[in-house]
């Protein structure tokens, strides 16, 4: 009689725990959310130096980035209201998502250092994105440019702006940009980068090795912190040449705030770097923070959807 | 013993019974749509899970917050960065129950009144609504749409947008189930 009550209790419960539960543990294996990670960077720029992040498909950005003068030091201060009535770089850019991994883009740059007047061409490819659950745990994106100068060439055969044909005004960028977002808040890149000049003044380096990083700190839904630094590989003797006649290279470094107020983002940085261009500022950097060359500048970005899906 | 043997007959052929009264969809058709003074912003999924109970009336809807898909991918990456914040909360969840007697093995269209709670982004709320079962040979579809007060389930809208995104969605279930077959 035990039995047949605990039977019968047993067909009374069993359909209820059925109905509920069953329904819900039909679909047990998706409980893992999968899909790539998103939202890595806010931008396709950390400051300086690329992001891992890509346009998607049928999106225009357009870009401005500026760079002021130097807020201290001898060309800094009250006189010149911390940098603010000079600009050392201005770049405007239209760039484009083919699909939803491969961007393009064309930009305009005044350029600072040997070079000005730059024309760039860009591509960025995603050829691996993090995804949730963790099957791929890291982001690998390509980044390369081409940039011409469209300077009027020096009359002078040993000036860095002396060009003899067409080759000597190119420069190119090739860059590996590994990215990984830990949670909701850090993300951090590796940006290995190969920088070629063609045309370089005595003793400078044509083809030089760079490895950036950078990271986005956010603190709340809208705002991040953004840091990058690049440590370029200059032979010694190059170092000691330039340095004996007093130009001393430095390692560029920009901190910013990101704003993000939808279709715009808004970075704010400051950079000891005067160019924005990766084919000038990693080689060619020769202010320091430590004197007060540092500048403040920002990097503005509107996103126009195109078409759509 | 053979109230014991019949009751034991009786459990299993129930237990057995339970995949004919179970019916899934494997694709729902998911989407919600808001109209706001600037623009209207609408999105879609079929990546979702549903079955239905056809005996204990019990329906159930699973559906990974990222795929959605918008038509902006700007709008996509804000949903789900900021606004469902989809990597904490990566589904949203249904289950309830539908009132009215429906006989599934007339073909029809039969009006009901669904109750359960919906889990979104971390906060759960009940839910009536009213939807449509249609039955056409052994199969059937489920049709319904409902509000959702997105501050309901902790969804902050900063105000900086507020003329961009509507406080109120509308959502919209479709779903064609077929007999679990194990």
């Amino acid at each position: 009689m035990l039995q047949i009550r605990m039977l019968t209790a047993l067909l009374l419960v069993a359909p209820a725990v059925m109905a509920q539960d069953d329904l819900s543990k039909m679909f047990g294996k998706d409980s893992v959310s999968k899909g790539p990670v998103i939202a890595t960077f806010k931008s396709t720029r950390i400051i300086n130096g690329q992001s891992n992040e890509t346009l998607k498909k049928g999106e225009l950005d357009f870009r401005v980035a500026h760079r002021f003068g130097d807020l201290g030091g001898d060309a800094g201060g009250s006189k010149t209201f911390f940098g603010i009535d000079n600009s050392t770089d201005i770049r405007i850019a239209f760039e484009y998502g083919i699909t939803d991994r491969l961007m393009v883009g064309l930009s305009r740059a005044k350029g600072s250092g040997n070079f000005s007047q730059l024309y760039e061409g860009l591509a960025k490819f995603k050829i691996l994105q993090q995804t949730l659950d963790n099957r791929i745990p890291l982001g690998i994106t390509v980044f390369g440019n081409a940039v011409v100068t469209s300077m009027k060439s020096s009359t002078v055969e040993s000036d860095a702006a002396y060009f003899d044909n067409f080759s000597s005004r190119m420069s190119y960028t090739g860059q590996v940009i590994l990215s990984r977002k830990f949670g909701n808040i850090l993300s951090l890149a590796v940006l290995p980068t190969y920088i070629h000049r063609n045309r370089v003044v005595h003793m400078d380096v044509n083809d030089m090795f760079a490895v950036g990083v950078g990271g986005r700190l956010r603190f709340s839904k809208r705002m991040a912190l953004v840091v990058d630094y690049f440590l370029p590989f200059r032979e010694q003797a190059s170092k000691d040449y330039f340095e004996g006649r007093g130009v001393k290279f430095y390692n560029p470094l920009g901190v910013g705030l990101e704003i993000e107020t939808g279709g715009h983002v808004f970075s704010v940085n400051f950079t000891n770097s005067t160019a924005i261009l990766e084919n000038q500022f990693i080689p060619e950097t020769t202010s320091t923070w430590l004197e007060g060359q540092f500048r403040w500048g920002f990097n503005i970005s509107r996103r126009f959807s195109l078409g759509g899906k | 013993m053979k109230q014991l043997l019949f009751l034991s007959t009786f459990l299993l052929s129930c237990l057995a019974g339970i995949g004919q009264e179970v019916y899934s969809c494997k694709a729902p058709k998911l989407s919600f749509f808001s109209s706001a003074p600037l623009e209207n912003i609408s999105a879609s999924s079929e990546r979702g899970v549903s079955a239905i109970n056809i005996k204990t009336k019990a329906i159930y809807f699973k559906v990974p917050m990222n795929t959605f898909q918008f038509k902006k991918a700007l709008m996509q990456e804000h949903f789900n960065e900021n606004y469902v914040e989809s990597e904490k909360y990566p589904f949203a969840e249904y289950k309830g129950k539908f009132a009215e007697d429906v006989d599934f093995s007339k073909n029809g269209t039969y009006p009901v009144t669904v109750e359960g709670v919906l889990s979104l982004h971390g906060v759960e709320k009940s839910y009536k609504g009213k939807g449509t079962i249609t039955v056409r040979d052994g199969k059937f579809n489920v049709n319904s749409k409902f509000n959702v007060t997105v501050a309901d389930h902790k969804i902050k809208i900063p105000s900086l947008v507020v003329k961009n995104i509507a406080e109120v969605v509308e959502v919209t279930v479709n779903a064609d189930y077929q007999p679990v077959t194990k």
